[in-house]
């Protein structure tokens, strides 16, 4: 299956890059990570904060999805959360902004090997995909929440 | 201000020296992280990377490196037989500490630990640079031998300690030493099939060597810790062990350093090893 486009620039970014510059990379992107918090008077479908044993500090997922069905994540990091994560979330806010909740799902999980690179994937197996099923979970939450609501409707 | 009342004080260095000494020919400042991408935010400038993992382990087998990759790790950071080695990181210095000993056992004897680590330098707003230096390749003597037995333990010396009721250090947190969690509190539960701890071990988490900033307690801390309460004799064989042999290098460190007992080891294969080994005896609660 393809990636949402803007994914598809990311891994295409870092497949063409040699190891040393990959993490140069990703430490670029962890920078920016401070700029996915939530905004001051922003509105959200689902938020959902919390500690998991996946994740060494708190991770907070906040998901709206527009009337045209497109989704928008901010992603607040607690200051233990390691560099990685940092990156990851900088990289998924950005490469999936504007797909569906559904379109969400179903992207496949095995491009975090090719962002990463397989060393880190085998030294940080949870790490690289926590931000992931993170957000996937709240996109299966928040369709769940719909599918109830156009049951009820329906009746 | 170093405890001056420590076995080896010369061994702890505090940031206030670390920042003024920055520039000594004979030192390196080595950091070593849990987080494998921290050095490339920033480090303390001068600073040169060791990783634990791609560094110091051997990439194929459990093992670590060979005297031979050693000696060609120093020479690549510029480092030198007599060079002073400066280690600091996060995590409360775990890693610094799992790098050092790790040097112990090539024999490398110029080593010092910088005190409260990577965070503390950090919180007093001391300078951080992406700068990776680059000093000029030296010629490290191959080590004649690693110390496996003189400062690390294997299953079976693990194992005799346990069946002649010698002391073994459990430095894991209370929960895994009881044998509810696998790992510590926050960390993912994987890679160990059996809960608990090597039977005879006594509990003391690492975390009581340490004050909140990650500094080392002082050195009538330490002894009322592991002298008073523990027991431990300073000439008696200790045998320290946590889940991979970074935690227990921490109290290693404390006790083989700071308070000065001579026969310390460091079980490195620690309870990944013992709770996925086959019938290895194992005590809960």
């Amino acid at each position: 299956m393809s990636y949402p486009p803007k994914l598809s620039e990311i891994i295409s970014l870092f497949e063409s890059l040699p190891d040393p510059e990959k993490r140069d990379t990703l430490i670029v992107f962890a920078g920016n990570a401070g700029n996915q918090v939530p905004r001051s008077g922003e509105r959200f479908d689902l938020e959902d904060v919390r500690k998991d044993e996946e994740c060494t500090d708190t991770v907070g997922i906040f998901l709206r999805v527009n009337p045209d069905n497109s989704s928008h994540f901010r992603v607040s990091l607690g200051p233990q959360v390691q560099t990685l994560t940092k990156a990851m979330t900088s990289i998924l806010c950005k490469g999936l902004e504007g797909v569906s909740p559904q379109e969400l799902l179903d992207v496949p999980a095995d491009f975090v090997p090719k962002i990463v690179g397989a060393d880190l994937v085998r030294q940080r197996s949870q790490t690289v995909y926590y931000i992931l099923t993170r957000m996937k979970s709240a996109a299966r939450v928040w369709l769940n929440r719909q599918r109830a609501i156009n049951a009820a409707a329906s009746v | 201000m170093i405890d001056p009342n420590y076995a080896h004080p010369e061994a702890l260095v505090t940031t206030e020296w670390v920042a003024t000494h920055l520039n000594e020919p004979n030192s390196r400042l080595v950091e070593s992280n849990e987080d494998i991408l921290l050095y490339g935010t920033g480090h303390i400038p001068g600073a040169v990377h060791i990783d634990w993992r791609a560094d110091l382990q051997d990439q194929t087998m459990r093992d670590y490196i060979s005297p031979e990759a050693f000696a060609e790790l120093c020479s690549r950071n510029g480092i030198t037989k007599n060079t002073t080695v400066v280690f600091y990181g996060d995590k409360s210095n775990w890693w610094s500490c799992y790098a050092l000993w790790a040097f112990c056992l090539f024999g490398h004897e110029n080593v010092k630990i910088m005190d409260g680590g990577r965070d503390k330098w950090i919180a007093e707003n001391r300078p951080l640079t992406r700068e990776v230096p680059n000093y000029p390749r030296t010629e490290y003597p191959v080590p004649a031998k690693r110390l496996d037995d003189e400062i690390r333990a294997f299953f079976e010396q693990a194992l005799k300690q346990s069946q002649e009721k010698k002391p073994l250090i459990d430095v894991r947190s209370p929960g895994e030493f009881k044998g509810e969690v696998t790992h510590m509190p926050e960390y993912p539960q994987e890679g160990v099939l059996r809960g608990g701890h090597i039977p005879g071990a006594k509990s003391f988490p690492w975390k009581r060597a340490a004050n909140d900033d990650a500094t080392f307690r002082s050195a009538e801390q330490l002894k009322a810790i592991y002298e008073r309460e523990a027991g431990l004799d300073p000439n008696g064989e200790t045998v320290v062990y946590c889940r991979i042999g970074e935690r227990s290098s921490h109290t290693w460190f404390v006790l083989t350093y700071l308070l000065g007992h001579k026969k310390v080891r460091n079980y490195d294969g620690s309870w990944t090893e013992w709770g996925n080994r086959v019938r290895a005896p194992i005590e809960k609660g």
